[in-house]
């Protein structure tokens, strides 16, 4: 079992998980984008459509204008999600002591270690809080409900699942992992060295939460999590930069065709000269 | 075949009449796989396409955004749930999690009841784009529906209005089957009116060679919307440019843009663009039709087979400039009634005409009440995409989706005291609210911009 999840699935998933993801894009780009479907208003420079896409990947711009519930709970989902994953980065990467090489802060590594473990706490239940949020939005709000399929709660059940071990690591005495052996392991594997004995994989909580974070990567690219990437190239059809051509009518002097009188009929006309 | 188990469905165009726009209906037993083969071809064409049927959530917000579900009540009419339609599909025959985990992430097999549910839900939907204006990606049912029509019509189902109205375009290059010598009649009469009602001489030239400025007037304007081709009539004399309404393209709409974005909507596009050349024209200006402005606006650009040598515009865009540069003379107080606007969704979301519509009603009417939301957030009249059946069903499906267009008209006021004005200046919107203004008892007279226009001109 450790051999299998510990040793060499992380290989496989790493692969099926780019490959699959490569796959996918091809695919999208292998379609053409064929007519103009800009949405309008127009945004008319680059910098706009800048703006507006970042707006939208990033702060949620239209669930803030039409769902403010939504938008809670979903900008705190993805923010927490982005940060839990950094920290895993970070705090794995440099043991926590990430925030003491920012110069001019005066941070000891002591106290970043504080700091990234308060920051990973946090987030850790925010994130956790926010796709419980999610989860029950689908079941008690009558229009969500009838557009959800079993396998969008199965995602959120899976996440919970997922994070809520990873908070059981993070929050039981008992069952803690200290930064230095998933550092340790990770490299390992990067180096393809022998990973078995490690003491770490006698966890059954840290064996649980890499095996589930290898079956979503695996799965990742075949699936709505795909929604990523799929933002942003929908995003690049619909918002484009767009200008209406320069309006003007062809040999058209309104001043002389009022002073001719245009349209006017000539006894009237006739008036207007008298 | 007004239902199909529970699902209203517009009338269906007879095997002839389809065969008038070149389509062999697809029998039913070899149906389903055909859908199969266009779906596959398609998909592998359209990006947008592909990307609805891969990137959705499933957030659920396209629903309380969209007028027809809100009007009907029914789950198959939440955008997602009716590109869901199509996407079982898709993920069933052309997606992993589709072929290993079938139901779990709801894909289903074809068969003729799915296409059915098709041509039911994909014919409720006013390709209006909100959705695709709220979506946190972005994401266009309008493009699902368009290729869920695309793929209806190659196998041969089609509604017998869209049906019919692409051969009459075919026949006559107008919508309503206007030939010629009706065309010239109905102009004169209508100079004949404008010089009654407004005092006013104006000529509608027709197939005027060395003309500077073609007008391409909506077809429905020449019997059901006089007011809005007097309205361009009297612009045109008013600002004395050399015009012409070409006879062999009397319609600003393009029903192929609804049913068939292949032959039927690029048949008509290269019937302009040879009519340009013929006549010797300068600049097409379009006359008031949301969907017909689209499809000429962002559509002919990929859809004409050779270079387009003349610039297009929109009427709004050429009143607005003149208003801004103060050339018009316009006596709001001509138009004293309580006006509202209710924004065409092709202008708003797909055109970029949101502004120059309010420079032109700020400059034509005194007591002007927005809707509440408008502009590019503002619901579709429940007619988009020209799902104006009369059958008796569908009709009464017509009433339930303009309930959102009409609790919107009702907050504005202006039919209070029953004379309001409701202008919506596409030929589509006119015709969903002429009746449905009557059904809500709106207390409103529907009417378009350049009505207003016309009649606010001061000619002395």
């Amino acid at each position: 079992m450790k051999l299998l999840i510990g040793q060499i699935l992380p290989y496989i998933t790493v692969t099926l998980f780019t490959l699959g993801i490569l796959y996918r894009l091809g695919r999208w780009a292998g379609a053409r984008i064929v007519h103009n479907i800009t949405l309008s208003p127009w945004l008319q420079t680059n910098s706009q459509v800048a703006i507006r896409v970042s707006s939208e990947a990033f702060l949620f711009r239209n669930l803030f204008r039409f769902d403010r519930a939504l938008w809670a709970g979903a900008l705190l989902m993805h923010f927490a999600l982005l940060n839990v994953l950094g920290g895993h980065i970070v705090g794995f990467g440099f043991l926590g002591e990430q925030f003491a090489l920012i110069p001019g802060l005066g941070i000891t590594p002591e106290l970043s270690r504080e700091i990234s473990g308060l920051l990973g706490s946090i987030f850790g239940i925010v994130l956790w809080i926010a796709l419980l949020y999610l989860l029950y939005r689908r079941f008690t709000k009558e229009a969500v409900k009838m557009v959800t399929e079993p396998s969008d709660n199965l995602w959120l059940i899976y996440l919970l699942v997922l994070v809520g071990i990873g908070n059981i690591m993070r929050f039981v005495p008992g069952y803690h992992i200290e930064y230095e052996l998933v550092r340790d392991y990770i490299s390992a594997l990067i180096l393809f060295h022998p990973v078995v004995d490690m003491d770490l994989l006698n966890s059954v909580f840290f064996l649980a939460h890499l095996l589930l974070v290898q079956i979503l990567l695996i799965v990742f690219p075949f699936s709505k999590l795909m929604h990523v990437f799929g933002m942003f190239a929908e995003r690049y059809i619909v918002n484009r930069v767009y200008n209406d051509p320069a309006p003007g009518l062809p040999n058209v002097d309104v001043a002389s065709a009022r002073k001719a009188g245009l349209g006017v009929p000539d006894g009237d006309a006739a008036e207007e000269e008298v | 075949m007004p239902e199909y188990k529970g699902m209203v469905q517009p009338t269906r165009a007879s095997v002839a009449e389809m065969r008038k726009i070149h389509i062999e209906p697809v029998s039913d037993e070899i149906k389903p796989d055909k859908a199969i083969e266009f779906l596959d071809q398609i998909r592998k064409k359209f990006r947008s396409f592909v990307i609805a049927m891969e990137s959705c959530t499933k957030c659920g917000l396209c629903a309380e955004n969209c007028h027809t579900y809100l009007g009907t009540g029914d789950p198959n009419n939440i955008p997602t749930n009716r590109a869901e339609l199509i996407r079982k599909i898709y993920k069933r025959y052309f997606t992993l999690e589709g072929r290993w985990f079938g139901k779990l992430v709801g894909a289903e097999d074809i068969s003729l009841d799915v296409i059915e549910q098709w041509y039911s839900y994909f014919y409720q939907c006013s390709q209006c784009r909100r959705c695709a204006h709220v979506c946190p990606f972005g994401i266009d049912t309008c493009e699902v529906t368009f290729i869920g029509r695309q793929l209806l019509h190659w196998l041969g189902i089609s509604p017998k209005l869209h049906a019919t109205t692409g051969a009459a375009m075919e026949k006559v290059g107008n919508h309503t089957a206007l030939p010629k010598p009706g065309i010239v009649d109905t102009l004169e009469f209508m100079a004949e009116e404008v010089l009654d009602e407004f005092g006013v001489e104006v000529e509608f030239p027709v197939d005027k060679p060395g003309s500077d400025i073609m007008y391409i007037p909506s077809s429905a304007d020449f019997l059901l919307n006089p007011y809005t081709l007097m309205g361009a009539g009297m612009f045109f004399t008013y600002i004395g440019a050399n015009w012409t309404i070409p006879s062999t393209v009397t319609e600003a709409g393009n029903f192929g843009f609804l049913f068939d974005q292949y032959w039927t909507q690029r048949g008509n596009v290269m019937r302009l663009l040879n009519v340009a050349q013929e006549l010797g024209i300068k600049k097409i200006v379009w006359g008031e039709c949301g969907h017909g402005w689209r499809a000429a606006k962002m559509y002919i650009p990929t859809l004409a087979d050779r270079p387009v040598r003349w610039p297009l515009t929109h009427i709004h865009d050429e009143i607005a400039n003149l208003i801004l540069k103060n050339e018009l003379k316009l006596d709001p107080s001509k138009n004293s009634k309580p006006v509202t606007l209710h924004d065409p969704c092709n202008y708003v979301r797909a055109c970029g005409l949101n502004d120059n519509m309010r420079v032109i009603m700020n400059a034509c009417v005194t007591d002007f009440r927005e809707m509440c939301p408008h502009g590019a957030d503002n619901f579709c009249c429940g007619g988009g995409a020209a799902i104006l059946f009369d059958d008796p069903e569908m009709y009464r499906r017509r009433i339930l989706l303009s309930k959102k267009k009409a609790e919107q008209v009702r907050a504005t006021g202006v039919g209070k005291d029953g004379e309001g004005i409701l202008c919506a200046p596409c030929s589509i919107c006119k015709a969903q609210l002429y009746p449905m203004v009557e059904e809500h008892e709106l207390g409103v007279e529907v009417k378009g911009l350049i009505d207003l226009v016309g009649k606010a001109l001061v000619w002395k």
